[in-house]
């Protein structure tokens, strides 16, 4: 390679190293504390759903004396009922009570003359967490109480209860146990992508906007180096702190993997060798993208600043495609392998969920990303021979 | 040698350049001696290839900065008007960077940054980090860095500007040296005293015009003033006034 070119990274990278902010911002926080809390927070919320699905239910009754069997029917549920007075729906928004559950006056009469008997059950359904398993678990008793009910009264009449089922509904999931939990690992392809954009942004401010505030573009500029090759060298630099990341960021999870609570969630994430190669391989071209629209937006910048502004909004740009399949899933199809970031985004997620991912895919996805990549470094190029570059300010 | 024909340039309405011609020979110290915004500057990153004339001819020991950028700035040592460093990298970082730029090969880098060492006395501050240096400290790393690959031609964009008596004096003393060792020598500068101590050749610019230049002699007979600066005023104001 181009000696001047070399010269030019070399210096970059050495200069940036020694800067602790950039190795806090971007090694640090990209590629060891996400990670980290990612871990931290999935145990968290996976805990709290299945304590809450274990744990004894307790039951708030309002009208407890006006149905004895079935309040002891919860109690052979190992139900811990309690008492309820006063205002069901007021309870419920004070979040004093989870659902309320209210038996009217009339229960037993109608219950004894066979007309169906009314049970209030007051909740809010867009209640999330812990919450939302209480209410299924409360609605499930009911319905079970009350089917067995019914079946014994046909019974007593000599008629068989199966005449009520129609259909018997035979559920068959196809989902592989990965694919269960892989909503809570949504956020992982987002983590990546994010590490890989963390790693490049402070070099990419710093050799540009930085060399500007420092006043040494000038000088740098007298030399007789082509600009092109000043710029290819920086950008060489930038992206390989982007790479280091985001590889550091890929061990890190691999390492953290353990102490993910996947069995509690049904799944199992493969993260072996062929899998973080694939990983490596789709997002390494990430890293030209990422670097050369860094560095056009920080060229455009008076100062360290105003670049970093304006580059930490870029970091938006790879959250959309992840926010979405988050919420949205979709059929992979041809020409999303072929969209930068969104590729990226899939094919972490098939292999997060155990799914194999087609080499078609693989190639599309490198090929794309290094095409736009390239593009947009010679933008990156054609903004540094600018006459104007050193008077922009 | 540098030599400069009838360059031009104009940034939107303002003319800051216009047709200036001269000729910096080996050998010798030649001073352009303005007031700021003259055109001192624009002048000096035409020469070095920074903004390209609009139109005129420049030549550098026979090579057109404009054509040939890359070669031309081999045989030119620049201290341009802003002289930031690398805070993070060491006296000696910075110009080895410089002297890898130039293509020169380590031991060469480590023989002549010895020398400038020693020429420009940064003994006690060469392997510190450049945070924090004071002017005098920052300005001579700059031009070590600049004539780190022994240019046969240099060029300073107001080389004293801001420092103490006793740094001007060393950077003089320094072009001094050079001159002696046959170097073509160019500078910029508004200071009467400074450009009067050291130049054999004093080019007056003013508006963008050369409008007189010879040895200090020569524009103090041309004028029948007694020192450089009523000479430069009279030359400046054609002569209406003296304040």
């Amino acid at each position: 390679m181009n000696n001047q070119i070399m010269t030019v990274m070399k210096k970059e990278i050495k200069d940036n190293v020694r800067d602790r902010k950039t190795l806090m911002s971007s090694i640090f926080m990209g590629a060891i504390f996400m990670p980290i809390m990612f871990v931290v927070l999935i145990n968290f919320v996976v805990n709290m759903q299945k304590d809450k699905a274990e744990s004894q239910l307790e039951m708030a009754i309002s009208g407890v004396e006006n149905a004895q069997s079935f309040i002891s029917f919860l109690k052979t549920k190992d139900v811990k009922i309690k008492e309820f007075n006063g205002d069901a729906t007021q309870a419920i928004k004070d979040k004093d009570e989870e659902a309320v559950i209210i038996i009217p006056k009339g229960f037993s009469e109608n219950f004894s003359s066979g007309i169906p008997a009314k049970i209030e059950v007051y909740y809010d359904a867009t209640a999330k967490g812990s919450t939302n398993v209480t209410q299924q678990r409360i609605k499930a008793l009911i319905n079970e109480y009350s089917t067995s009910i019914g079946m014994t009264r046909l019974q007593l009449r000599g008629i068989s209860p199966l005449l009520l089922k129609a259909i018997v509904v035979e559920k068959h999931d196809v989902s592989t146990t990965q694919s269960k939990g892989a909503m809570m690992l949504g956020f992982l392809p987002y983590a990546l992508i994010l590490g890989l954009f963390m790693g490049s942004m402070y070099l990419a401010i710093d050799t540009m906007a930085g060399e500007k505030e420092r006043n040494s573009l000038e000088a740098l500029l007298l030399n007789p180096v082509k600009r092109s090759h000043l710029l290819i060298g920086k950008l060489f630099a930038t992206i390989s702190f982007g790479l280091m990341t985001m590889v550091l960021t890929i061990v890190t999870f691999k390492l953290v993997m353990p102490f993910m609570p996947l069995e509690k969630m049904g799944m199992s994430v493969d993260l072996g060798f062929k899998n973080v190669s694939i990983l490596i391989l789709v997002l390494a071209p990430l890293a030209i993208m990422a670097a050369s629209l860094q560095t056009i937006i920080a060229t455009f910048s008076k100062s360290f600043k105003e670049a970093q502004t304006y580059v930490n909004l870029l970091m938006f740009v790879p959250m959309i495609p992840s926010m979405a399949l988050m919420f949205v899933p979709v059929k992979e199809k041809l020409w999303m392998m072929a969209t930068p970031i969104l590729s990226q985004n899939l094919i972490i997620n098939q292999i997060m969920r155990g799914e194999e991912v087609a080499a078609i895919s693989i190639i599309l996805a490198i090929i794309s990303a290094l095409i736009v990549g390239l593009l947009l470094a010679l933008v990156a190029i054609k903004l540094y021979n600018r006459e104007s570059l050193l008077f922009s300010d | 040698m540098i030599e400069v024909k009838a360059i031009s340039k104009n940034f939107g309405d303002v003319q800051a350049v216009k047709e200036v011609t001269f000729t910096a020979p080996d050998n010798q110290v030649t001073a352009l001696l303005g007031a700021n915004g003259a055109g001192k500057t624009t002048s000096l990153r035409m020469i070095y290839a920074l903004i390209t004339p609009q139109s005129g001819e420049i030549s550098i020991d026979g090579i057109n900065p404009k054509k040939d950028p890359e070669d031309a700035r081999k045989l030119l040592g620049i201290l341009p008007d802003t002289r930031g460093l690398y805070t993070r990298l060491t006296a000696r970082e910075n110009i080895e960077y410089f002297g890898k730029l130039h293509g020169m090969n380590d031991e060469n880098i480590k023989s002549r940054t010895e020398s400038l060492v020693k020429d420009l006395r940064m003994e006690d501050f060469i392997d510190r980090k450049t945070d924090g240096f004071s002017q005098g400290q920052r300005v001579k790393v700059a031009i070590a860095r600049a004539l780190v690959h022994d240019p046969q031609n240099i060029i300073l964009d107001e080389p004293t500007n801001g420092l103490d008596v006793m740094s001007t004096r060393g950077v003089r003393a320094f072009l001094q040296k050079e001159k002696q060792r046959g170097k073509c020598i160019l500078f910029s500068s508004h200071v009467m005293q400074e450009v009067a101590a050291v130049s054999d050749e004093i080019l007056i610019v003013n508006d963008g015009v050369i409008c007189a230049s010879g040895s200090e002699e020569s524009l103090l007979e041309q004028t029948q003033m007694r020192n450089l600066e009523d000479a430069f005023v009279h030359i400046v104001t054609k002569g209406e006034g003296h304040e």
